[in-house]
């Protein structure tokens, strides 16, 4: 089938099965493997990217319902000279560990501050509930997302 | 298979004919089975974006809800934290945001899971559902909804556009608990939600759901009815917990034994009258 959909900013078209999930239109067809499948099951949140805004489990969208919308994924957040303030905060807390997680991570936080721009603790961890990471125990990802929020309010 | 987004009800029931065609929402619950082999549809059609299905809107003393409207949109609703704030509680606790995004509750009805969350706050809500067929339309109360796990009685060919909820009386105190191993996506152990008017001391009214402890979500009427126009004190919660335990027929799983549900939902109730007493 023939889908047509913006990916961070670039017009995409393909033809692809009708069976194919977002995921593996991201990471087979387009190449952008910065978005991770951990396990393919809507649970760890590795494979979250913003379709229309919103984050989701690229897992467990098909791919053809993408037509049309506009999706982001990591790769869309740096302007490919900086980092974008979220993962300059993630590098500089030290909550990158393994990192297998932490585009996920960085997309879901992506969202939140979109929607929340200075969150409560608890507002940090109802946006990240779908995210789970098996390195860092989740202290440093919270200190990561807090330095991010003042930075980006800081910035405005 | 063959994928396709309907742009209207007449292209959706004409798809809906095919006999391997089954409707896909947020897709949250039907991608699971597709991947564990559990559905093999040869026509998945696409709602999600269908504006028939999508929206909240207040109409004189109900709240009639898009089937497909996301629970996102559903918990953040304005309309829904002021006449039904109860269904946005529960909503906040249902998966995670990825999954609230996408999820909605015709698809979380449908699917008919004895854990539903989105049933329970439903139900206590006197929620009707809104079917569409060729043959028509018709209204089915969602307690009449369920016939057992993974079963409604949705004839094929047949849709969900919206739920119809009624708005209750002022005066109430509301409480839903689940029970889980942990607290995003959890799957429940046991739920109760309960909608409760007391008055000097004497339940007026009460309406009780329980989720995971019986083959549906379904409401307790036998036991609203034993306990209204009682005195609200020590040894009505007693025989509350009692009526409870008899009632429900909870399964041993994987996840916890009947015994051990049992005790959980009478723990729950327990606290639901509590709350009010103490
Ligand atoms: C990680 C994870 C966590 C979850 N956590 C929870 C939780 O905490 N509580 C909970 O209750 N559920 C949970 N779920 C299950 C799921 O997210 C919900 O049931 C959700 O509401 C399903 O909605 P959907 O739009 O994604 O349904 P879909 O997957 O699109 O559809 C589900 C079923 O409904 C049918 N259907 C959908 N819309 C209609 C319609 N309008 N008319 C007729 N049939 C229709 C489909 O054919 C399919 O059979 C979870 C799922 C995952 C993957
Ligand atoms: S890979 Fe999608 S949530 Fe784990
Ligand atoms: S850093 Fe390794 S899983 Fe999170």
């Amino acid at each position: 089938m023939r889908i047509q959909c913006v990916i961070n900013g670039q017009p995409v078209e393909r033809d692809i099965d009708a069976d194919m999930r977002l995921l593996d239109f991201i990471r087979e067809t387009l190449h952008l493997t910065g978005t991770k499948e951990g396990c393919g099951e809507g649970e760890c949140g590795a494979c979250t990217v913003l379709m229309n805004g919103k984050a989701v489990h690229s897992c467990l969208v098909l791919a053809m319902q993408a037509a049309n919308a506009n999706i982001i994924t990591v790769e869309g957040l740096s302007d490919g000279h900086a980092l974008h303030p979220i993962q300059q905060a993630y590098v500089e807390t030290g909550a990158v560990q393994c990192g297998f997680c932490t585009p996920g991570f960085i997309m879901a936080t992506y969202a939140l501050l979109q929607d929340t721009p200075d969150p409560s603790e608890e507002e940090i961890l109802a946006g990240l509930e779908g995210n789970l990471c098996r390195c860092t125990g989740y202290a440093k990802i919270l200190d990561a997302v807090k330095l991010a929020a003042e930075r980006l309010r800081a910035s405005e | 298979m063959r994928y396709q987004r309907v742009v209207n009800e007449k292209e959706l029931l004409e798809s809906l004919a095919e006999p391997g065609a089954t409707i896909l929402c947020g897709g949250t619950d039907v991608m699971i089975k597709m991947r564990a082999g559990m559905m093999q549809p040869s026509a998945l059609i696409d709602v999600s974006q269908l504006d028939s299905m999508q929206g909240i809107r207040l109409d004189e003393s109900t709240l009639i809800i898009g089937a497909a409207t996301t629970e996102s949109d559903i918990h953040k609703s304005p309309l829904v934290r002021e006449h039904v704030p109860l269904l946005s509680t529960v909503l906040a606790k249902l998966g995670s945001v990825q999954i609230r995004n996408r999820g909605s509750l015709g698809g979380n009805l449908v699917n008919a899971s004895p854990a539903a969350d989105g049933a329970i706050p439903l139900l206590l809500f006197d929620t009707e559902i809104e079917l569409v067929s060729a043959k028509g339309i018709r209204w089915i109360k969602l307690e009449d909804f369920f016939t057992g796990p993974g079963r409604t009685v949705l004839a094929h060919g047949e849709f969900v556009r919206s739920l119809r909820l009624a708005i209750p009386n002022a005066g109430y105190g509301s409480f839903y608990h689940k029970v889980g191993r942990r607290n995003a996506l959890t799957i429940a152990i046991a739920s109760l939600g309960m909608l409760l008017w007391i008055e000097e001391h004497v339940i007026r009214e009460i309406r009780m759901a329980v989720g995971s402890v019986a083959p549906t979500a379904r409401r307790l009427r036998a036991i609203e009815n034993q306990l209204t126009g009682r005195l609200l004190n020590d040894a009505t919660l007693d025989a509350a917990r009692q009526l409870i335990t008899d009632a429900i027929s909870p399964i041993s799983d994987v996840r916890a034994s009947a015994s051990y549900r049992k005790n959980v939902i009478g723990d729950l109730l327990v606290r639901a009258l509590g709350a009010s007493l103490h």
